[in-house]
């Protein structure tokens, strides 16, 4: 019998969670102190942010940015993760003292923030240096800087933790809606320049710049730090409270924030690319969350319906070794690459009729090595084989071809910039698509089946041609996708649509959260943005890779920007849900 | 708590039948879950249908809701054969509840009710695109009456709650106006006070009454006999497949046929039966889990 209230009932009757779980039992014998080990872990923090980090200059001379000595001894000469330390010391010290309302949870994120940076920091030096001697003591040195921010970090944690963490506090502010609508500007703008911080921290990587990757990474950690911080002060929700108020004033600014990326730091021929790419995941697996987030129904071969779309735009482009003679305006060849794809959907949909559950994972697993072998084996002479179809022409509008660098009333603009604003532009389309069918009878009846599939019929809802749309619907999209792909990389081989696409896609919208557009963006952002960072691994990229998709799913396993619906289904922080109407659900036991 | 009750409850036998099923027959294997059940739904009647857990009570909606083929036997909705395709059968106007609730728990009240108007709302895939002005007017329509219907079972507070997070009870409500959004003609309830306490159960009934007064006609399975004999008009009581006794509430509650099919045989005839009980037909064979979908 049901008894699905039951950890409703349980969350809802204790406002304030009973402290559990290791960090609880470990942080319990400072509780007297919490406020001493707050500041002193931001102290040490401080400290550490001073003291030496390694004991010798590291082979290839530079990390981060700065040669010699200096970066041992003038904590600031650099930019980089000690300024870093150092902001989040300050903050502990201050919050420890300054009663603000969730100061534990935000000193929690902050602590986080100062071990990871640490962490990462000192693995890396001891990892290049040969061993723990590079960050202690060795031949008179002494390096006890990542040790002594690690102790600090740590000590914030514990301290918050002990403390007590309170319940995320809530923002009821109303402004003006000018206002309001002036703080979103404010925000999106500052999250361009992180986007922008983001892909341009560390530089671009490869051999000038051996250590991108670490300081990548550490930034990232930082950044983590600071968003859990902002996060548990409330603002983050209050800013998507206010996104939600001004839902068309807000689409559009993020429209525009994306667009002016171009003319960030981020503005090079390399990044407008990787964009690009990004964009295309992004596209294609906004449409896999279709199929898979709202639908319920997992699909393992869908990379297929991007390469299909890819393949019949490549043939009808006019390269030399396209099957048909013919050379169609882009926009059209779109069009048809995404009916195609969707037609395919429609086909690879129909065994749903018959199959549930891990059958139907198989036969689309089937089918996306269908595709990838009949490709291979260039079948009817329409995918060039292991040749690839090569030579496609770029885009070109008023004779200005898409990758031709612009110059716009006086700024000269990277190479690329146009298929960055035309990927910007597919991807709106393709998020307006994506959320006008799930609001809707349709995206209903969609979400349904995943739910229940017997209820939602004896709802009169007809599964099969429903099924059937999700899979025409996320095809369709990826065609489009494939189309653009296929113009921007000049090149379609058979290799870019493999089994690991396929399981890619798939990580990046369940890392990014089911069901949610800003959740596939995020994914795909961070499944292709992390290996062109990480370059510098080389060998260990994809282990790094395996274990942070292994953290995130651990820590966070409604994805990093949940559905609503989602995230009460997997939250495990009972303090941060809100009892249901003010009635706590009591009533779980149910005789047979 | 009867008399009140049985007064509200005028004698509704003999209006035109809805719903019409005859010889109704269902054959698991070797296992007659149903063997040739026949019986009308008069417009605007309540039927209570009880009997021992396993009797073929949850099978017998099934077939009427064609979730289930009868191996034999039709279920005519106004003299029209009804399909065997639960999503056909609903569109027809023959809704259901379940015995174990199958709500879409992470789906809001609202929402679980607009689901219910899926087949009620005329919203192709292309609007679905496009949310123009004709898609934004039956958006509006079908909200509205969502809302009707959650105000009408009582569950206007909890319009944004997502369904898992209902008490129980309010659950079990919210499954009855997820199937009345349907705008059904016939509404079959399976155990709609299983796990609820009196007042809660006074609640359903007072319910149950309300949507007859629509001009639905209700089914109603429970084990609870006191509630369907102040509920129902006519009571059919089914007995390991077969439908032993059919009538009005006070001929049901008087056949001896009845008490020894809920109560058993006494104690001496039952020993007797399994020593002697050869045809597999053994008493405790009443026992068998409820089949459900």
């Amino acid at each position: 019998m049901t008894t699905t209230t039951s950890p409703a009932g349980a969350k809802s009757n204790s406002p304030i969670p009973a402290p559990s779980g290791r960090l609880h039992r470990m942080a319990a014998p400072l509780a007297p102190h919490a406020t001493a080990a707050r500041v002193a872990g931001g102290v040490l923090t401080i400290i550490g942010t001073y003291l030496p980090w390694a004991t010798f200059v590291l082979n290839e001379g530079r990390y981060p940015e700065q040669a010699t000595l200096q970066f041992f001894t003038v904590p600031f000469g650099v930019t980089g993760f000690r300024l870093h330390l150092l902001i989040f010391g300050i903050a502990a010290i201050v919050l420890a003292l300054v009663r603000v309302p969730g100061r534990g949870r935000i000193l929690r994120g902050v602590g986080w923030g100062v071990v990871a940076v640490s962490i990462l920091n000192g693995l890396y030096i001891t990892v290049e240096g040969g061993g723990l001697g590079a960050i202690t003591a060795a031949g008179g040195a002494v390096a006890f800087g990542a040790i002594v921010a690690l102790l600090g970090g740590v000590l914030i944690v514990l301290g918050a933790t002990a403390g007590g963490i309170e319940r995320r506090p809530e923002w009821r502010w109303r402004l003006n809606p000018w206002a309001e609508r002036g703080a979103l500007v404010v925000a999106y703008l500052l999250l361009l320049f992180l986007v922008a911080a983001v892909l341009t921290a560390g530089g671009t990587g490869g051999a000038a710049n051996p250590y991108s990757g670490a300081v990548f990474l550490s930034f990232l950690g930082a950044l983590g730090g600071l968003l859990a911080a902002l996060s548990a002060s409330g603002l983050l929700n209050w800013v998507a409270a206010l996104a939600e108020r001004h839902r068309v004033f807000s689409v559009v600014v993020l429209l525009v924030v994306a667009l002016a990326l171009p003319l960030t730091a981020a503005g090079n021929e390399y990044w407008m690319t990787v964009a690009a790419n990004i964009g295309v995941y992004a596209a294609t697996a906004i449409g896999l969350n279709i199929v898979v987030g709202l639908a319920g129904l997992l699909d393992l071969g869908y990379v297929a319906f991007l390469g299909i779309g890819a393949f019949t735009a490549a043939n009808l482009s006019g390269a030399a070794a396209a099957k048909f003679d013919v050379h169609l305006p882009f926009a059209l060849v779109m069009v048809i690459s995404a009916i195609v794809a969707g037609l395919f959907g429609a086909v690879v949909g129909s065994p749903t009729l018959r199959v549930r559950g891990d059958y139907l994972a198989i036969v689309t697993l089937a089918f996306g090595e269908i595709f990838v072998r009949t490709a291979q084996n260039n079948i009817f002479g329409l995918t060039g084989g292991s040749n690839a179809i090569p030579g496609i022409p770029q885009v070109e509008l008023f004779g200005t071809r898409f990758s031709d660098r612009i110059v716009v009333g006086g700024i000269q603009l990277p190479a690329g910039v146009l298929y960055y604003v035309l990927i910007v532009l597919l991807v709106a389309l393709v998020m307006l698509v994506f959320s006008h069918l799930k609001e809707s009878r349709l995206g209903r009846a969609w979400i349904a089946i995943r739910e229940d599939e017997d209820a939602a019929r004896a709802m009169g809802i007809r599964t099969g041609p429903i099924k059937i749309m999700a899979f025409l619907c996320g095809a369709t999209l990826a065609g489009f996708a494939g189309a653009f792909f296929a113009h921007k990389t000049g090149t379609v081989s058979y290799e870019s649509f493999r089994f690991l696409e396929s399981v890619t896609l798939l990580a990046a919208v369940i890392l990014g959260g089911m069901g949610t557009v800003p959740g596939a963006v995020l994914g795909a952002s961070l499944l292709f943005v992390l290996p062109e960072k990480l370059r510098e691994f080389a060998d260990y990229r994809l282990l790094l890779f395996g274990l942070a998709l292994v953290f995130i799913m651990r820590f966070r396993p409604q994805g990093l920007v949940p559905d609503r619906h989602r995230r009460a289904e997997l939250a495990h922080d009972p303090a941060d849900e809100p009892p249901p109407g003010g009635t706590p659900a009591t009533r779980t036991e149910v005789p047979a | 708590m009867n008399a009140p009750v049985t007064a509200e409850t005028p004698d509704r036998t003999g209006g035109r039948p809805i719903l019409a099923a005859s010889g109704v027959t269902m054959q698991f294997g070797g296992l007659r879950a149903l063997n040739d059940v026949s019986f009308d739904l008069d417009e605007g009647q309540i039927i209570g249908l009880i009997g021992p857990n396993g009797a073929g009570k949850t099978t017998l909606f099934n077939c009427l809701t064609g979730l289930y083929a009868p191996t034999s036997g039709t279920v005519a909705l106004r003299g029209e054969r009804l399909p065997q395709d639960p999503a056909l059968v609903t569109e027809k106007g023959v809704a259901r509840t379940f015995q174990n609730i199958r709500l879409f728990p992470s789906m809001t009240a609202e929402e679980n009710v607009l689901v219910g108007r899926h087949v009620r709302m005329k919203q192709g895939p292309l609007a679905s695109l496009l949310h123009g002005p004709k898609f934004k007017r039956s958006e509006a329509e079908a909200r509205e009456r969502t809302q009707e219907l959650l105000e009408f079972v009582g569950l206007s507070r909890f319009s944004d709650e997502l369904a898992r997070n209902l008490p129980y009870g309010d659950q079990r409500r919210l499954e009855i106006a997820r199937a009345l959004a349907t705008d059904p003609a016939v509404l079959l309830l399976d155990e709609p006070t299983a796990g609820m306490n009196a007042q809660e159960t006074e609640g359903t009934r007072r319910l149950i009454f309300a949507i007859r007064d629509l001009g639905i006609s209700v089914v109603v399975i429970e084990h609870d006999t006191k509630f369907i004999f102040t509920l129902c008009d006519r009571v059919l009581v089914l007995v390991q497949g077969e439908l032993l006794v059919a009538g009005s509430p006070d001929e049901v509650r008087g056949d001896p046929r009845v008490v020894e099919a809920y109560l058993g045989a006494p104690p001496e005839e039952v020993e007797a039966q399994l020593h002697g009980a050869t045809d597999g037909e053994a008493p405790g064979g009443a026992h068998r889990k409820e089949d459900t979908p």
